[in-house]
């Protein structure tokens, strides 16, 4: 009891820092998933397009490595180009969450079956139709899934964002490692997971809706 | 039949080497202790020191875990029992531990309070500094200082409202001795405030993204990026000495140990930890190499 009171105690004291924390992380992490998905999804559609494999198999390679070099020195190399704060803690967040997308969204895509396909043409569909009307609505689940998890993904990469000058919630997590205040790393988590699981909720939802149109 | 075999063989050499680890003797017959070092380099290099000590006058073993991430995780690995030693700074007493001590900024007097407050509560032995003082510090690029004559923290006012700051996360959270004590005590603020890593902070104002720095007093970076510290005039920062601490059963049970901890009070300055930070850091050379050549110039190993 003592202790609950203690942290609203913080709360009262602190909430417009740890709502400045938060602000900042959702500003970051919801460019970075727009952003995301602006660039994955076409990309990835696209691709399903393409006759050659050699420049498919290029496009997955440079989105692998990517994702294989580790943070901090991707962070590292990102000030030298673009300096402190908010850019290049998205540029660098983006370009971790393209593999999963594009992954996602090529794998939804190719699970349309070909006979399908095949009668689409048949019945006379262009091939823009037959993407709006046949493909993309039998991919859109697998999509959007690949979406879901992306987002939830880079809302909890986003903390890294505080390495960086670029705050968010990983600077109340990194201070209050530094300055030995169990409440401010879990305050910082605990609103983590809520903007996660909002989200998630949200996408969920547009899922549903877009499914009954 | 070979798979079987390899398979068997592989299952017995994963037994020996997990029955190994929980082995604490070591190989001359003495025990294995362990000692506790934080991210900084400065740590890592006084617990290597204590460790070439131990191991060349004793039997004894000691095994360094390092990187830890800050005082608070090396405290409790101290209250499990998992770390026998540690290099910790007099100033953490202040670091949100003790609701009834004391702030100050006499050096004295912050190691009196840690040696005190600390040694209670863990049941260990908090030595005499070894030295080295790494407190938090403003610094500015030297071009900066020299052309418009800023010495100290005062007349750093005039400039600030322009200026950028980079810190580490920590600092602008802290109450006593971070930024909201800062303003209290010097009156004024930067135009902007941003933590971040402390490594990519030197990156940060070399590339001229910063322009005020929040340095650790000890760190190479300010030699090698040319910075200047600035003076401290109203006394604000909190001393930060580095003293090597010890769990008190083990060195009542090993007085050995004991007088060789005692041997390494007041061994290293500032400037000869700058030294070596800087043979680790920027010449990228191995701290156990480092730490031993030091020991042998002070003619304390052979």
């Amino acid at each position: 009891m003592e202790l609950l009171s203690e942290y609203l105690t913080y709360w009262s004291e602190d909430y417009s820092s740890i709502l400045e924390y938060m602000y900042e992380h959702i500003l970051i992490s919801f460019t970075v998933i727009i952003l995301a998905v602006a660039i994955s999804v076409p990309l990835a559609i696209y691709m399903t397009k393409m006759k050659s494999n050699k420049i498919k198999s290029l496009i997955f390679n440079i989105a692998n490595v990517f994702q294989t070099i580790p943070t901090i020195a991707m962070l590292a190399i990102m000030i030298p180009i673009m300096g402190i704060g908010f850019t290049p803690a998205v540029v660098a967040l983006l370009l971790y969450s393209l593999l999963p997308l594009l992954r996602n969204t090529y794998s939804g895509m190719e699970s349309v079956s070909s006979e399908i396909i095949e009668a689409a043409k048949g019945m006379g569909f262009s091939t823009f139709q037959r993407l709006f009307k046949v493909e993309l609505p039998v991919a859109f689940p697998y999509v959007m899934s690949g979406i879901r998890v992306t987002a939830v993904y880079i809302i909890s990469w986003t903390t890294l964002a505080a390495l960086i000058g670029a705050g968010g919630l990983g600077d109340l997590v990194l201070a209050g490692i530094g300055y030995n205040d169990q409440y401010m790393i879990f305050t910082g988590t605990i609103l983590a997971i809520v903007i996660a699981v909002s989200l998630d909720l949200v996408l969920g939802r547009i899922e549903n809706i877009v499914k009954r149109a | 039949m070979k798979i079987k075999s390899f398979l068997v063989a592989s299952l017995v050499a994963l037994m020996f080497l997990i029955t190994g680890c929980g082995d604490d003797s070591s190989a001359d017959g003495g025990e294995v202790f362990t000692a506790a070092a934080a991210k900084n380099t400065d740590s890592k290099i006084n617990v290597q020191i204590l460790k070439s000590l131990v191991e060349d006058q004793t039997s004894h073993e000691v095994e360094i875990v390092e990187d830890l991430p800050a005082s608070a995780q090396i405290f409790a690995g101290i209250d499990r029992g998992e770390f026998d030693f540690a290099n910790l700074f007099s100033g953490e007493v202040y670091n949100n531990y003790f609701d009834d001590v004391e702030y100050s900024t006499n050096p004295d007097k912050t190691l009196k309070q840690a040696q005190k407050f600390f040694g209670e509560k863990y049941d260990i032995k908090w030595y005499d500094p070894v030295g080295f003082i790494n407190n938090y510090s403003i610094a500015v690029n030297r071009d900066f200082a020299e052309k418009n004559n800023v010495e100290n923290l005062t007349q750093l006012e005039e400039f600030a409202d322009e200026m950028v700051l980079g810190t580490d996360n920590a600092w602008i959270e802290r109450d006593n001795d971070g930024y909201k004590g800062f303003q209290e005590t010097y009156g004024y603020k930067f135009a902007e405030a941003r933590g971040m890593d402390v490594a990519l902070m030197y990156e940060g104002i070399a590339n001229g993204d910063l322009d005020v720095v929040t340095a650790y007093t000890v760190d190479p970076q300010l030699k090698e990026y040319d910075l200047k510290v600035l003076k401290d005039d109203k006394h604000f920062f909190p001393p930060y000495e580095a003293s090597l601490v010890a769990r008190n059963s083990v060195i009542d049970e090993n007085s050995e140990i004991d007088k060789i901890v005692e041997s390494t009070v007041g061994l290293i300055s500032t400037e000869e930890m700058t030294d070596l930070i800087y043979e680790v850091d920027i010449e990228k050379r191995s701290i156990k190499e480092v730490s031993e050549e030091f020991l042998k110039e002070k003619g304390m190993l052979d």
